[in-house]
């Protein structure tokens, strides 16, 4: 299937997507038995008083009209406001944004850059020592809670070693934020060529980026071990060996096809982190979306958290679109 | 010239079951023919009864936990059970060439069919890309592939199981070899299919000298095609010889039975007398493995049966049989 063709049916599946996600999440924080009128109004509220809080959110109308109206507003961009802040979801989505996606990317980069290699070697050579490290690892990764990991890691590096700075948002709070250029400091720091908050950046980067990376590669190297597996014993790679092709050329063809639902796993994997990351943002104090996320549900900031969700939505059909992207022009029987 | 000897080949399954026992599944016992050049050997027996393992074992291809518990395999007076694990890889897809079954999985399904061919010329043979192109085009149109050229470009999906199955022989014939082994090369293709195949390897045998075993249960294969037969049960070859002589005498009890049990002679009128469970290698009696199962079947069957030569190379491994 051509690239133009293949994005173009993704595009309309989106539109019926993205009204189901919605939908569900806005009928989700109305049935979340949270009523935000209180907490607005305040403690001191007449009953008068929380009425007119009530009408002017237009939560006295029917669920249906609400419905109608928010998705009339998102339709042109307006995703509310948060009642907590006063300010326009969109802006604070996209202030934080950055921060989150710099955390996340990095540790599923450095969570892949571990996992694949350390996968495949598994694969490569099953049921040796290097293998049954790699899964007592793995088994680790999965089973650690992350909280708890990010807690142990500033115990551990901060506290008792003292080589990491406090987990205490994205740069010293001696520092003032570069230009905004990317969003992520560590890069906007070298492109304003200071050094000094990029260094700061890179250290505050440190301990979460490790804990989300070891959250990744678990299930990285379990998946690539698995599909190393599985093409190691198909017909192909056995009859590469009957051919008596060079050893090297069998793993690189084992290479070239595992590569495929690797890039795929990885990517269901990447949304399925986000949720990893807020906790570690909360852990560390890092001022992203999940943190943002976590609090709006909490104080039943509808807006947000409606605002949110969207938002994750599409990341993710970003990111399974790169994938398609990335399959279409690697995988001869996708065309 | 004999091209290939094997020489009293046994392979054994050695694994532990659940209950941390270790258990031993003879595949193989005592596996002996040998093939000339020029000449087309046709393997048979019912599934398990080693054909394929035979033809893995003398390749090196075997993998845990099956073992090669001893014997030797002669191709050109070298043995290849002895050899190194380089020397052999080597040798594998240059000298000897294998064509599998389920040619279209057997494909790389990330290179086009010219790149594969084009790789395995050069891995063996070195030369040009250019050389191996030729070559390989060459090949492709020499087994009535059409468009040959523009076939190079097409990728393992896109073709027939025919189509595959050709592709497959043409990387099995690019570096010349001397043993081409086929393993059900016809399974899965449908009839008028299978004959162009296996025309196509009986001409290649005539036309440039080299020897050939065909793995098969179809013993009208082996009737149309092969020159030599020998029939495998339990990992033993129990009766050998030109094709000729064993169909029109055949002697073991179960090649009476096997060849009765096709459908031509079903339709004959024989009667089917293939019975019984196929053997336990796990626990194979004492003496003939076929005793359970055979209709002649006596007291002296527990005891180890002679290879009984019957002239022209026919020989058989049973205690019934007269010389």
């Amino acid at each position: 299937m051509p690239i133009g063709r293949m994005l173009a049916r993704r595009l309309v599946l989106v539109v019926p997507l993205l009204f189901v996600i919605l939908l569900g999440t806005f009928m989700l924080v109305r049935l979340s038995g949270q009523d935000p009128v209180g907490l607005l109004a305040g403690p001191t509220a007449t009953a008068a008083e929380i009425e007119l809080v009530r009408a002017s959110l237009a939560l006295d109308q029917p669920i249906w009209v609400q419905f109608g109206v928010y998705l009339g507003k998102v339709v042109q961009g307006d995703l509310g406001a948060s009642w907590l802040s006063n300010r326009p979801v969109l802006a604070e989505i996209l202030d934080r944004a950055p921060a989150t996606l710099e955390l996340m990317l990095w540790g599923v980069f450095i969570g892949a850059g571990i996992g694949i290699p350390v996968g495949l070697r598994a694969a490569f050579r099953p049921d040796r020592s290097f293998d049954q490290f790699s899964r007592f690892f793995s088994l680790l990764g999965f089973s650690v809670p992350t909280y708890w990991l990010g807690l142990i890691m500033l115990f551990v590096f901060f506290y008792l070693l003292e080589w990491a700075p406090p987990g205490m948002g994205r740069i010293s709070l001696f520092l003032e934020p570069p230009p905004r250029v990317t969003g992520s400091y560590l890069i906007d720091g070298l492109i304003a060529a200071d050094w000094e908050l990029a260094a700061s950046a890179a250290s505050q980067l440190i301990l979460p980026v490790i804990c989300v990376a070891i959250i990744a590669a678990a299930p990285i190297i379990k998946q690539t071990r698995a599909i190393a597996l599985e093409v190691l014993a198909s017909d192909y790679i056995r009859y590469a060996r009957a051919q008596g092709l060079p050893k090297r050329e069998i793993r690189a063809m084992a290479l070239r096809n595992s590569a495929t639902p690797i890039v795929t796993f990885i990517g269901t994997e990447i949304t399925g982190l986000v949720g990893t990351t807020s906790l570690i943002e909360y852990v560390f104090a890092w001022g992203g979306l999940g943190q943002y996320g976590l609090s709006a549900i909490i104080a039943g900031d509808f807006a947000a958290v409606q605002g949110y969700v969207l938002m994750l939505a599409l990341f993710s059909v970003l990111v399974f679109l790169i994938v398609d992207i990335y399959v279409t022009l690697t995988e001869p029987r996708a065309a | 010239m004999t091209l290939l000897r094997v020489e009293d080949l046994h392979t054994h399954f050695i694994a532990r079951n659940l209950d941390n026992e270790i258990q031993v599944a003879k595949a193989l016992n005592g596996v002996s023919f040998s093939l000339d050049a020029g000449r087309i050997l046709g393997l048979v027996g019912e599934t398990g009864a080693g054909k394929s393992l035979t033809a893995t074992s003398i390749m090196g291809l075997l993998r845990p936990p099956a073992r090669i518990m001893g014997g030797r395999a002669l191709f050109q007076g070298q043995d290849l059970l002895a050899m190194p694990d380089d020397d052999l890889n080597a040798l594998r897809g240059r000298d000897i060439a294998l064509v599998v079954q389920s040619p279209k999985s057997s494909l790389d399904p990330l290179s086009r069919i010219g790149d594969q061919l084009i790789r395995i010329r050069r891995a063996h043979r070195g030369g040009s890309v250019a050389e191996a192109r030729d070559k390989a085009i060459a090949m492709l149109g020499s087994l009535g592939i059409p468009d040959p050229a523009r076939r190079m470009r097409a990728w393992p999906h896109e073709l027939s199981g025919g189509m595959a199955q050709r592709v497959l022989i043409a990387l099995a014939l690019m570096n010349e070899p001397q043993l081409l082994i086929a393993d059900e090369p016809t399974t899965g293709l449908d009839v008028t299919v299978q004959a162009q195949i296996l025309d196509l390897l009986r001409d290649l045998v005539r036309r440039t000298g080299i020897g050939a075993m065909i793995i098969t249960h179809d013993l009208g294969v082996v009737a149309h095609y092969c020159d030599e037969m020998a029939v495998m049960y339990a990992g033993a070859i129990v009766e050998s010889g030109p094709v000729r002589q064993v169909f029109r005498r055949p002697t073991h009890p179960y090649t009476v039975n096997l060849i009765g049990a096709t459908p031509e002679r079903l339709r004959l009128g024989a009667t089917r007398t293939v019975g019984g469970p196929p053997p336990n290698l796990r626990a194979l009696p004492p003496g003939c493995p076929y005793q359970d199962r055979c209709p002649q079947a006596g007291a002296d069957c527990t005891t180890i049966p002679p290879d009984v030569a019957l002239g022209e190379g026919h020989v058989a491994r049973c205690h019934r049989v007269a010389a």
